[in-house]
């Protein structure tokens, strides 16, 4: 068709109006993103003027001049139907990610771009493979261009890449440096993902304030607006499981739904937020706002933590069935280092809560947690550090010596109190006033 | 009006789009099928303005005092070579709209944008362009980054002041003579067995870096190496030398690692840029040179991108990544 109309042109048949925008040809360029276990992929469509009356119909099935979201999802998948990607000769499942459509008017002119993003699962096993990517969308009109991105993962390596004429088809050698077998590849990632979870957790000072703030109440009773009294060793092992659980929950769930691109919120506000949670937690404790709910609060917090374990899952960056592999590996860290440091501190925080000094603690501890959140709050909206927050993430690099000292002065508040005791049996429920 | 007391103008100027290079984003199109990239504010493509619209100030709303001003801050960024460059472009475009256009090309709708304060230290940007142009300049202290940047011709060959003017003319000529200066197994390398008939990393490709293909300047000769330098040069120096200098020290400390691919003709018409499309590719540079053959003559017709995947908007500056 370009050299048809490159030779009207020579005979003056052809006007030279609306030169600037690609005329009687349908470009497709798609990216590659190769990675050890997935291909991703992003498709840009642009129909030139002269073809675009002609793929707007093929889109438009009931001819209303609109691209409905079911016109555009199922003229996606009409694409995805046309193209071919295949490791070593088998063809790989394409799933569609996301579609993005111009407006008619812009694909009308020629200036409108159709993005489609998609991906596939790359069973990852050593050596050297050959992925074959095919186009074939309305091969009488497009014009193709096709490439890989660089790999983020250093192990793996393209080598050969080769091309039709037209580039709709496309192959490259891939090779996985010191790549291990498909199943322990996969543990490998798992492992790796659960590392970065128990770090996640040990260096998130915030995440582990906001769970032992909410704990700090666990072990009382609330009455008319104010903590009065305790609760049974029992009812206190259940309140605790309940809200650990309860958090739990929320940031898995909000993990897993960010993990897979399914939401996606802009970092800040996230963090922001999360110091916010930590400031009413915090309220909380000296006062309660909410008690006996303290569970469903510990969950819809849960959520918002949970936008923010994602952020930090995308720096391994990869996707498809490792990107599962690592949510839940990740999310597993997460799990064990909180239930940690819970089972370190709570008994520490049981004993503490039979004796009389357990309201000034619990204030102090509250008060704490205030002054902190504070500090997150204005440094993560300014963007900027401030003297109170670089002393806090300071002294939570001494997480296990704070650890040893709770665990001390609860000891030494149960032997004062057990001396106590003899002096004036009977009273201890009258303690937290 | 001198030349500050105009930036300052614009600067104030609610029209303007506020924010600074890093707003937000790394320099990829908002969804909805727009057809340009974009970083923070700013907006640039490869479409005609009335298509994409540029934000900032069009030629065409200023007083000739304020277009002057504009142009004068222009060639106080640019080499007299990069500026020179600059208004070949412009006139191509005039050209094109002169023919009777449906859409805005001419130098009317130039547009110029500034982005962030005019600072000493913090950093700021200049955009400036048109339909076959958008310059993003950064400037940081003493740093000037010129990536990411569209140059374009259409028409290719035009007439001003009864003299033919042939545009991006450097850009197609030197890179004929550095391809003439490779042997055989040389050109086997470079020469793409595919035809290649856009940009691959056009608007809304910042920071991406694709396998590269082609000759790798490792297995160039010395003379081969420092004719591939003087392309890179066409783009590299259209700022001004305090800007190019470091930044051709930059592409020179990866230059083994910098590939020359080839697709098309291995000649051109005297006096006419080639149809041939070519692809220059290090760890700090993009440079693809497109001609289009978009239902016309593609020598007279071509786009091209200058990019530091690394350094696009100076974001190495910023600190925004």
């Amino acid at each position: 068709m370009k050299r048809i109309l490159m030779t009207l042109a020579l005979f003056g048949l052809v006007s030279t109006t609306a030169l600037a925008h690609r005329l009687d040809e349908y470009l497709q360029a798609t990216i590659l993103s190769i990675e050890p276990g997935s291909v991703h992929a992003v498709m840009r469509l642009v129909p030139g003027v002269a073809v675009a009356a002609g793929v707007i119909a093929s889109i438009d099935s009931n001819h209303d001049g609109v691209l409905s979201p079911d016109e555009q999802h199922r003229y996606a998948e009409r694409v995805l139907a046309d193209l071919q990607l295949k490791e070593d000769g088998r063809s790989l499942l394409l799933h569609l990610a996301s579609v993005t459509f111009p407006t008619v008017d812009h694909m009308k002119m020629g200036t409108g771009e159709i993005e489609l993003a998609f991906s596939a699962d790359l069973p990852a096993v050593r050596g050297e493979h050959q992925l074959v990517f095919e186009n074939h969308h309305q091969r009488g009109i497009s014009v193709y261009l096709v490439n890989s991105l660089v790999p983020q993962d250093k192990n793996l390596q393209l080598e050969a890449q080769s091309r039709n004429q037209n580039q709709s088809f496309y192959q490259v050698t891939l090779a996985e440096a010191g790549s291990v077998t498909a199943q322990s590849f996969t543990w490998s990632g798992l492992a790796g993902a659960f590392h970065l979870g128990v770090r996640h957790i040990a260096e998130g000072t915030d995440h582990l304030l906001f769970l032992l703030t909410l704990l700090l109440p666990a072990p009382l009773l609330a009455l008319a607006g104010r903590w009065k009294g305790r609760t049974t060793v029992r009812n206190s092992l259940t309140q605790i499981v309940r809200i650990v659980t309860a958090f739990t929950l929320g940031h898995s769930l909000t993990l897993a739904l960010s993990g897979f691109g399914l939401v996606r919120l802009p970092s800040q506000p996230v963090e922001v937020l999360i110091a916010v949670s930590i400031l009413v937690s915090a309220i909380h404790a000296i006062r309660p706002l909410f008690p006996g709910r303290e569970a469903i609060i510990a969950a819809s917090f849960g959520l918002i933590h949970g936008l923010s374990f994602a952020s930090a899952l995308n720096e391994l960056g990869v996707t498809g069935w490792y990107r599962l592999i690592s949510v839940l590996g990740f999310n597993l860290g997460i799990e064990v280092m909180q239930l940690a440091v819970v089972t370190v501190t709570l008994p520490a925080l049981l004993l503490l809560s039979r004796t009389r000094f357990y309201s000034a603690f619990r204030i102090t501890g509250a008060s704490f947690a205030c002054v902190a959140s504070c500090a997150w709050i204005v440094e993560r909206v300014l963007d900027e550090p401030n003297p109170i927050s670089q002393g806090i993430e300071s002294l939570a690099h001494h997480g296990v010596m704070l650890a040893i000292v709770l665990w001390v002065s609860s000891a030494v508040a149960w032997m004062i109190q057990g001396q106590d005791h003899l002096v004036s049996p009977g009273s201890a429920a009258a303690y937290e006033r | 009006m001198g030349e500050s007391a105009w930036v300052r103008q614009t600067a104030a100027n609610p029209a303007l789009p506020a924010g600074g290079p890093g707003g937000s984003g790394f320099g990829m199109g908002p969804p909805g099928g727009f057809v340009g990239e974009q970083y923070g504010k700013a907006v640039w493509s490869n479409y005609p303005v009335s298509d994409v619209l540029r934000p900032g100030l069009q030629l065409g709303s200023l007083s000739v005092a304020q277009r002057d001003a504009a142009m004068h801050l222009l060639q106080s960024m640019l080499s007299p070579m990069g500026y020179q460059k600059v208004l070949d472009i412009m006139g191509s475009d005039q050209a094109l709209s002169e023919t009777g256009q449906p859409f805005c090309s001419g130098t009317a709708c130039y547009t110029v944008g500034i982005f962030g304060e005019p600072s000493d230290n913090k950093p700021w940007m200049v955009e400036f362009g048109g339909h076959h142009l958008g310059l993003n300049i950064v400037i940081a202290g003493n740093n000037g980054v010129m990536t990411p940047t569209l140059t374009g011709a259409q028409p290719s060959v035009y007439q001003r002041d009864g003299k033919s003017v042939r545009v991006l003319a450097q850009e197609n000529d030197k890179a004929f003579a550095l391809l003439d200066e490779l042997d055989g197994t040389q050109r086997k390398q470079a020469i793409l067995n595919y035809e290649v008939d856009d940009l691959v990393l056009g608007p809304g490709h910042a920071g991406e870096q694709i396998q590269p293909e082609g000759l790798k300047a490792s297995a160039m000769n010395d003379r081969q190496k420092a004719l591939l330098l003087d392309v890179i040069a066409e783009w590299a120096g259209i700022v001004q030398s305090a800007y190019a200098g470091p930044r051709m020290e930059e592409v020179k400390a990866g230059l083994n690692d910098t590939y020359f691919a080839w697709s098309g003709p291995m000649t051109h018409r005297p006096g006419q840029n080639g149809s041939s499309y070519y692809r220059i590719q290090g760890p700090r540079i993009v440079i693809e040179f497109s001609p289009q053959g978009v239902g016309g003559d593609s020598t007279m017709h071509v786009h091209t991108i200058y990019r530091d995947p690394t350094n696009d908007y100076g974001v190495k500056f910023n600190g925004a990544e």
